[in-house]
């Protein structure tokens, strides 16, 4: 079953990039031979082409993360079934499209961000928006991810313990590469040898710690990493990270195909099974909350239309860079979900859970969470997987750690450059008070106030809220700047491009507008009150962010409406 | 070489005072050069000569008298730097220089800057030639201005080298791992050798270091000229504090126009001076006139020898 | 002189020369991506220190500006590039920074 969904996985993503996707290129997006602003404004500073295979694969790192592997997890409450059929149909009708308007809009905007098309197309006032939901979405992902991540810390000692080795190496690579300056390849062995020692010293020297500890080490991690020069840590990190991934992918792919397991979990459990703060969570609309980054996600605009645009070098490579790149992501999902479907009941059974095929609609999240939580949750099965195939040679408890560095190494990424964007953001959007608050505005963006503010809420949330709270809130903020970055990107094509069959954009941006607004509003009246009763400070924190950004979206929703048969405010 | 320095409030005389110094010193077999840098000039007019930036030698002697026009300095300096930039700059339609141009002129520094050029100069051409300099110097701020310019040209320079090395750190690191780092044939620079930005740094770091070294060393004095009148107090405090401030050396103050008359003022303005600078030494001048000749005399040695 | 077979693994061999030096060079510009990032801010900043006399911002002397204007053509054009993008950079710096 794992090798059939593989396939059929494939099979789908293949061939609806070759009808579909050429189809958006063709009528939609109408791709020519004009030269991109990579070569029309050359600067050698931002913009420089890169070559097809390159490009993509400095998109696909910037956009593959620790999300596409978390939410389907949570996503299996459903069954597999439903989370599998967002995950690619969702990803090929509406997080591919997005992600791939987003990039050529912005092509075709001289290499702007989303945000100045936003401005174009929509209102001004639309752009602003980006800064608030940005700002909200980084706090939430410290929160999200940093409960992820403290559950899996507790969960398996080994995997802090291994990620520890990992920055050690990362740190030496540093000096290695900056330092030392030597040989590029020669660095590049060193490293992987010390990611490989790493995998093996964390199996050996497990570090157990209470998950208080995580968290308040997590904090001064952050704060910590966003201050130091980026040649020090982030970047040999960062590259080190990349060679994670092809193993992960590498051994998950293979195994996967090779598994030739059937699915324990079943197919379909309800329409509203428990997915998030106990409470039933009808599909729709709350899955995009869940399944975020692996079918469609807000980032992706920002880092399409704010580096990778300017590097294009012909608009026909916009399509596997853009609409590719995440199709690849999703079949990365399909990976997860394969992967829990086979191996994850007996799992979450063997953790003394109860759970059968019988009461997985309601006993699937809590037993996941409570046992393992969902990063572990994937781990295991992971491995599982791998054992289960001709990979089994390698131990499997070195996979699980090789898996959850994975993820760790993905998830803690997001940590510790959020604090140096939030900071950015806090400044820009409380501009406007300082005419009238001067006293406020510099309290606020004082350097030292301003670093830890993201980061302080953040870790709170993760230290008090349950990840079945978190991770949908988090999901709420991406998808609104998706929702609003596809209706950007259908502005574009209906007044720039003057496509004629916009409806292909259109409707699904409107779709996804509507889904997530009432998700949103779900989110909040039925879930959020049971975490206020259990967690006032963590609830209402929560609750307020989300009622700022529904706001937002309503007006933002007027503006668009308002403004979509008049001309662009360029142009008026 | 030696360099003496008459500061003071416009009006006490220092122009008189360094006219007068610059001649003593002459008599007494040195070759004299004496510069006024006051815009409003009045060392041609006591030596009745008419005087333009060159030096011109004073009759057969060996005293050579200079007046320099800062402001038109200031203003050829300025255009000829506009000139090459837009020259260099044809291209850039960013920053309109040329209508900066004429702001530029009258833009604070430019003045200090010419100052501090025309010094420069002037040190490092004629110090083989004379074995002291004399300057009249403008009002107090001015000078005081151009005195600290070479420190605070360094504190800047400095800065900015600080900043040129990282780039050309990070250059060298980019280079190094993903090969030559350049863009549409002009190769950037990566090492300090190659970057002449960082070598002119460098190069104007040194000029005013030995600017600074100089002014603040032993071949160099700073006279404050007052008069006997707290106004003239006041402004010679400030003189003082700013020239201790820039860690030059001190040479003596003189009490200008000190006459009978003024003896209990005069008392008191030095009593404050000293009780501030124990270790000032203070001159009393007062400038005679030889009525038959209509010359003026001075009745003491201005600058003892150091 | 089997040339099927040997057009295949030639092709084979080529399509991975091309696979591995692209990755090669998408890993170079990986570790050099944010440094590229920074070195080109420090650029911005140099110049700008430089020229603000020449906008009214305190700064250097301006004679020492003018003295290294001319040699300053490159880190010019990244200010005025800098200074278009300025006001649009979010968008930049999340994909700058790995944040995903």
């Amino acid at each position: 079953m794992t090798t059939l969904i593989v396939v059929v996985g494939l099979a789908v993503y293949v061939l609806l990039y070759l009808t579909y996707g050429k189809k958006l290129e063709r009528d939609v997006v109408k791709a020519t031979d004009d030269e991109t602003p990579s070569k029309r404004m050359y600067d050698g500073v931002d913009y420089v082409p890169a070559k097809a295979p390159v490009l993509f694969g400095h998109h696909f790192a910037s956009i593959a993360g620790a999300a596409p592997i978390v939410g389907p997890v949570l996503a299996m409450a459903w069954g597999w079934v439903p989370g599998l059929l967002w995950v690619w149909f969702g990803n090929i009708f509406i997080g591919a499209v997005h992600d791939y308007l987003a990039l050529m809009s912005s092509v075709r905007y001289d290499g702007r961000s989303v945000q100045f098309v936003a401005s174009d197309v929509i209102t001004k006032r639309t752009g602003k928006t980006f800064y608030w939901l940005v700002f909200f979405l980084l706090i939430l992902v410290i929160g999200a991810f940093g409960a992820v991540l403290g559950n899996m810390f507790v969960g398996n000692g080994q995997v802090p313990s291994a990620y520890i080795l990992k920055l050690v190496a990362a740190l030496i690579l540093g000096v290695l590469m900056y330092r030392v300056k030597m040989n590029f390849t020669a660095a590049t062995l060193i490293g992987i040898v010390m990611l490989v020692l790493a995998i093996i010293g964390g199996h050996q020297m497990p570090i157990n710690a209470s998950r208080g500890t995580w968290m308040v080490v997590m904090f001064f991690y952050i704060i910590i990493a966003s201050a130091i020069p980026v040649n020090v840590l982030l970047q040999p990190r960062d590259y080190l990270n990349s060679w994670l991934l092809y193993i992960g992918l590498a051994i998950g792919g293979l195994a996967a195909i090779f598994s030739f397991t059937g699915f324990t979990a079943p197919a379909f459990t309800s329409f509203a099974p428990i997915v998030s703060g106990g409470q039933p969570s009808p599909f729709w609309p709350v899955i995009p909350l869940i399944i975020a980054c692996g079918s469609l996600s807000g980032f992706h605009s920002l880092v399409g239309s704010g580096t990778t645009s300017k590097q294009l070098e012909s608009e026909k490579h916009g399509l596997p860079i853009g609409y590719g790149a995440m199709l690849t992501e999703g079949f990365l999902s399909t990976i997860v979900i394969i992967s829990v479907a086979g191996f994850g009941l007996s799992i979450i059974q063997g953790a003394g859970q109860d759970l059968t095929v019988a009461n997985w609609g309601n006993a699937y999240a809590g037993a996941m969470n409570a046992s393992f939580g969902a990063a572990t949750t994937f781990t295991n099965s992971y491995a599982a997987m791998v054992d289960s195939t001709f990979l089994s040679i390698i131990p499997t408890e070195i996979v699980k750690v090789i898996a959850g560095m994975w993820v760790a190494s993905f998830a803690m990424t997001t940590l510790d450059t959020t604090n140096r964007l939030g900071r950015y953001c806090l400044s820009e959007i409380v501009l406007p008070m300082k005419e009238k608050n001067e006293g406020m505005y510099n309290f606020i963006t004082n350097r030292w106030i301003a670093s830890t503010i993201p980061a302080l809420i953040g870790i709170y949330l993760a230290w008090s809220g349950s990840f079945t709270i978190l991770w949908p809130s988090f999901g709420s903020a991406n998808q609104l700047i998706a929702s609003i970055a596809l209706l950007t990107g259908a502005a574009w094509v209906t007044k720039r491009q003057k496509a004629k069959n916009v409806n292909v954009v259109l409707i699904p941006a409107y779709l996804l507008w509507i889904t997530v607004t009432a998700a949103i509003i779900w989110f909040s009246v039925v879930v959020l009150p049971g975490t206020i009763e259990a967690n006032p400070t963590t609830g209402i924190v929560v609750l307020i962010i989300e009622i700022v950004m529904l706001i937002m979206n309503f007006v933002f929703i007027i503006d668009f409406l308002k403004n979509k048969d008049k001309p662009l405010v360029s142009e008026a | 070489m030696k360099t003496i320095f008459f500061t003071g409030k416009g009006g006490v005389g220092k122009s008189t005072l360094s006219a007068a110094a610059a001649w003593q010193l002459m008599e007494r077999g040195n070759r004299v050069l004496a510069v006024s840098f006051d815009p409003a000039h009045n060392l041609g007019d006591i030596y009745n000569i008419k005087l333009s930036h060159k030096k011109k030698r004073f009759k057969r002697t060996n005293l050579y008298l200079q007046e320099t026009d800062l402001e038109k300095s200031a203003s050829e300096y300025i255009k000829s730097n506009m000139d090459l930039l837009k020259q260099v700059y044809s291209y850039m339609s960013t920053l309109n220089f040329d209508s900066y141009f004429d702001i530029l002129k009258y833009s604070p520094g430019v003045e200090e800057y010419a100052a501090l050029t025309s010094l420069e100069k002037i040190l490092k051409e004629e110090k083989d030639n004379f074995d002291y300099i004399v300057f009249d110097t403008p009002p107090t701020g001015l000078t005081l201005r151009i005195l600290a310019l070479p420190q605070l040209t360094i504190s800047w320079i400095d800065r900015l080298i600080k900043i040129r090395k990282q780039i050309l750190e990070k250059r060298y690191t980019i280079h190094k791992l993903s090969g030559t780092y350049d863009e549409k044939g002009t190769k950037l620079a990566y090492t300090e050798e190659e970057d002449t930005v960082i070598q002119n740094l460098y190069n104007m770091k040194d000029r005013y270091k030995g600017v600074q070294d100089f002014i603040q060393g032993e071949n160099s004095r700073i006279s404050v000229v007052f008069n006997p009148d707290f106004l003239s107090l006041r402004e010679s405090q400030r003189l003082l504090e700013g020239i201790y401030d820039l860690n030059l050396p001190l040479g003596t103050a003189f009490n200008n126009k000190f006459t009978e008359e003024e003896l209990e003022v005069g008392n008191g303005v030095e009593k404050e001076l000293t009780k501030q600078y124990p270790d000032l030494t203070i001159e009393r001048v007062l400038l005679g006139k030889n009525k038959k000749t209509d010359t003026y005399i001075m009745d003491k040695d201005l600058i003892k020898s150091f | 002189m089997n040339g099927g077979k040997g057009g295949v693994f030639t092709r084979l061999f080529n399509y991975l020369r091309v696979f591995f030096s692209a990755m090669d060079k998408s890993h170079r510009s990986q570790v050099t991506g944010m440094t590229e990032f920074e070195q080109k801010e420090l650029e911005n900043l140099f110049v700008l220190l430089l020229m603000g006399s020449f906008m009214g911002v305190p700064s250097p002397p301006s004679f020492v500006a003018a003295e290294l204007l001319p040699h300053l053509e490159h880190e010019i054009k990244v200010l005025n590039e800098r200074a278009k993008d300025s006001f649009d950079t979010m968008a930049e710096m999340v994909g700058t920074f790995d944040i995903d």
